[in-house]
């Protein structure tokens, strides 16, 4: 109704570095938001106590609800790394990259999205998105000058690339959740722990029902016979690690994988 | 389709962390049946209302006007949202942005209030992100964000990261050509980049996929140039400095940072030391012809001013 008791936060220089180098990067990982948190304070305010992330967050919110944005946190599905973008609140469509990209190079992406949408993987080929390229609006695209704007999409963290074939990069799915949701109701896939939309992950064989690959690692943490949680069958695939921050980085570089990373212990 | 609260409205200008308690974000209720959340048509009688229409008929009127002007001013607060951001992505890209950009994509038929708009926009950028919003050019209605915020050290801008990691692997390249008699193999890259624990095709976190970075990223960029070697059967390609390494940074500088790395002084290389004394003097040199030449023309122009 009238007033809310909710305060709208305070906004200083701390605040403002932050948001800037956030816009600058697109999206970062939990471990360099909080990095780039501690030298934001370091530069601008020396003297006082970082704040705890996500109460600095909440804070930076509070203040861009007006602007229709938000620090939105998710998670990578490949190894659920946790990951935090600058988003869009209205569902504009591709409202962000449509400033950055032609028309034609927009309707590239919408595209490969519906394709990656469709597939049981959530993968498309670069081949079956090439072979689209008739289709586009606006000017004229030819297949070489289409898998150099895939290129770019990949630069700019919508898409990631494996072996040639394209999914969704966590920063789209953080940024068009919503959109995806209400432009391909039927097509889209849920996971069946989180209710979030899911492009990769694993499926039960038998009825079907979809859990993204972090998911599945907390679910059946250390339950020695997984069971598909809405038939009760064996669930037939690899479990993977529930993500460790410690552990990532001391191995220094990501593994992302189509499959779950390592076996079990038995 | 909007899933935020719209009661907080847009903080008014000037009077920043403060919010307006109204309905929908609406300052004033100029009469008293519009502080009450009732909106159903037929409201009937309002108590205390000083409105001389109280029938039936008026006060639906007086509801459905009350309807449109929320819902107006909800259409321009999401306007001035949208335009922040517009002038955000585009600042991204370095160019400036002109009035008919603006209006084009974001205001539209709200064009007569772009003065208004533009205004509340600016105060957003200044209060939340730090950025001024500066006319650059008054003739073409162009403008620009001037970054408010205090300019970083050299070494608070590496630990801000930003470009820093991936401009510092570009360093590591720059080096590795300039030591090899600046041109280096590919394979010579990909090697390095081993040795630093990347693979050239495997997702990294800061760069994500090195290889992209390098062929295409700087190579587009006009960091680095990329040629084939010729008279090589299977081809074999090189790397060397392309334009852009060459005017924003010098054999020097990138002789140092090797030295760094390798803690010696850059007079451990005496090939590398000399070519880049010469590069010292033929840079020293280029920069006073240039700035003679500008201090001429800018005698001889009519005082325009940029900024």
């Amino acid at each position: 109704m009238q007033s809310s008791t909710k305060r709208m936060g305070v906004m200083t220089d701390v605040h403002r570095r932050f948001l800037q180098l956030l816009m600058t990067h697109g999206v970062l990982e939990e471990w360099d938001v909080k990095r780039l948190q501690r030298h934001c304070y370091k530069v601008h305010d020396r003297n006082a106590t970082v704040d705890k992330l996500e109460d600095f967050i909440n804070n930076i919110n509070s203040v861009l609800e007006s602007l229709y944005i938000e620090i939105k946190r998710g998670v990578t599905e490949d190894d659920g790394r946790p990951i935090y973008a600058l988003v869009n609140l209205a569902t504009t469509s591709v409202s962000k990259m449509a400033t950055d990209f032609a028309e034609n190079e927009l309707d590239l992406f919408r595209k490969a999205l519906e394709l990656i949408i469709d597939s049981e993987t959530g993968f498309a080929s670069s081949t079956n998105i090439l072979n689209l390229v008739d289709q586009l609006k606006g000017k004229k695209m030819k297949k070489k000058e289409a898998e150099q704007v895939l290129q770019k999409f990949v630069q700019n963290k919508w898409l990631i690339e494996k072996e040639g074939e394209f999914t969704l990069h966590g920063r789209a799915i953080l940024e068009m959740e919503q959109y995806i949701r209400e432009t391909y109701p039927d097509a889209v896939k849920t996971c069946n722990i989180c209710h979030s939309l899911l492009i990769q992950g694993q499926s039960c064989e038998t009825c079907g029902i979809r859990m993204h690959l972090p998911c599945v690692a907390k679910y059946f943490q250390s339950n020695a016979e997984p069971r598909c949680p809405h038939c009760n069958d064996y669930w037939p695939h690899e479990i993977p690690e529930v993500f460790d921050p410690e552990k990532e980085r001391e191995s220094g570089i990501s593994k992302p994988n189509k499959k779950p990373l390592r076996s079990r212990q038995r | 389709m909007l899933q935020t609260p719209e009661s907080r409205g847009l903080p008014v200008p000037q009077a920043e962390g403060e919010k307006d308690g109204g309905h929908d974000g609406e300052t004033r209720a100029p009469t008293a049946s519009q502080e009450r959340p009732k909106e159903e048509l037929g409201a009937g009688r309002e108590e205390g209302a000083a409105e001389p229409a109280l029938t039936r008929k008026g006060a639906r009127a007086l509801a459905v006007k009350a309807l449109a002007r929320r819902r107006a001013y909800r259409r321009l607060n999401r306007t001035v949202a949208e335009l922040v951001q517009f002038l955000l992505v585009k600042d991204k890209k370095k160019s400036p942005i002109t009035r008919s950009e603006m209006v084009k994509y974001v205001i539209g038929d709200l064009k007569a209030l772009f003065p208004d708009i533009i205004a509340r926009a600016a105060e957003h950028l200044r209060y939340v992100f730090g950025f001024e919003l500066k006319q650059f050019d008054r003739k073409h209605h162009t403008y620009i964000l001037i970054n408010k915020l205090k300019p970083l050290e050299e070494e608070e801008e590496e630990d801000l990261g930003g470009d820093g990691p991936r401009l510092g692997l570009l360093m590591m390249i720059l080096g590795l050509i300039y030591m090899r008699g600046n041109s280096a193999r590919e394979a010579q890259v990909w090697e390095m980049l081993r040795r630093l624990g990347m693979q050239p095709s495997k997702y990294h976190f800061l760069f994500g996929y090195p290889k992209r970075l390098i062929m295409e990223d700087f190579v587009q960029q006009r960091y680095l140039s990329y040629r084939r070697v010729p008279h090589t059967s299977p081809p074999e390609y090189e790397f060397s400095w392309g334009p852009r390494s060459n005017l924003e940074i010098s054999k020097m500088k990138v002789l140092g940072f090797v030295a760094k790395l390798h803690k010696k002084e850059p007079q451990h290389w005496p090939v590398q030391y000399r070519e880049a004394l010469a590069d010292e003097a033929d840079r020293a040199r280029a920069k006073a012809r240039a700035e003679a030449s500008m201090r001429a023309r800018a005698s001889a122009r009519a005082g325009i001013h940029l900024w």
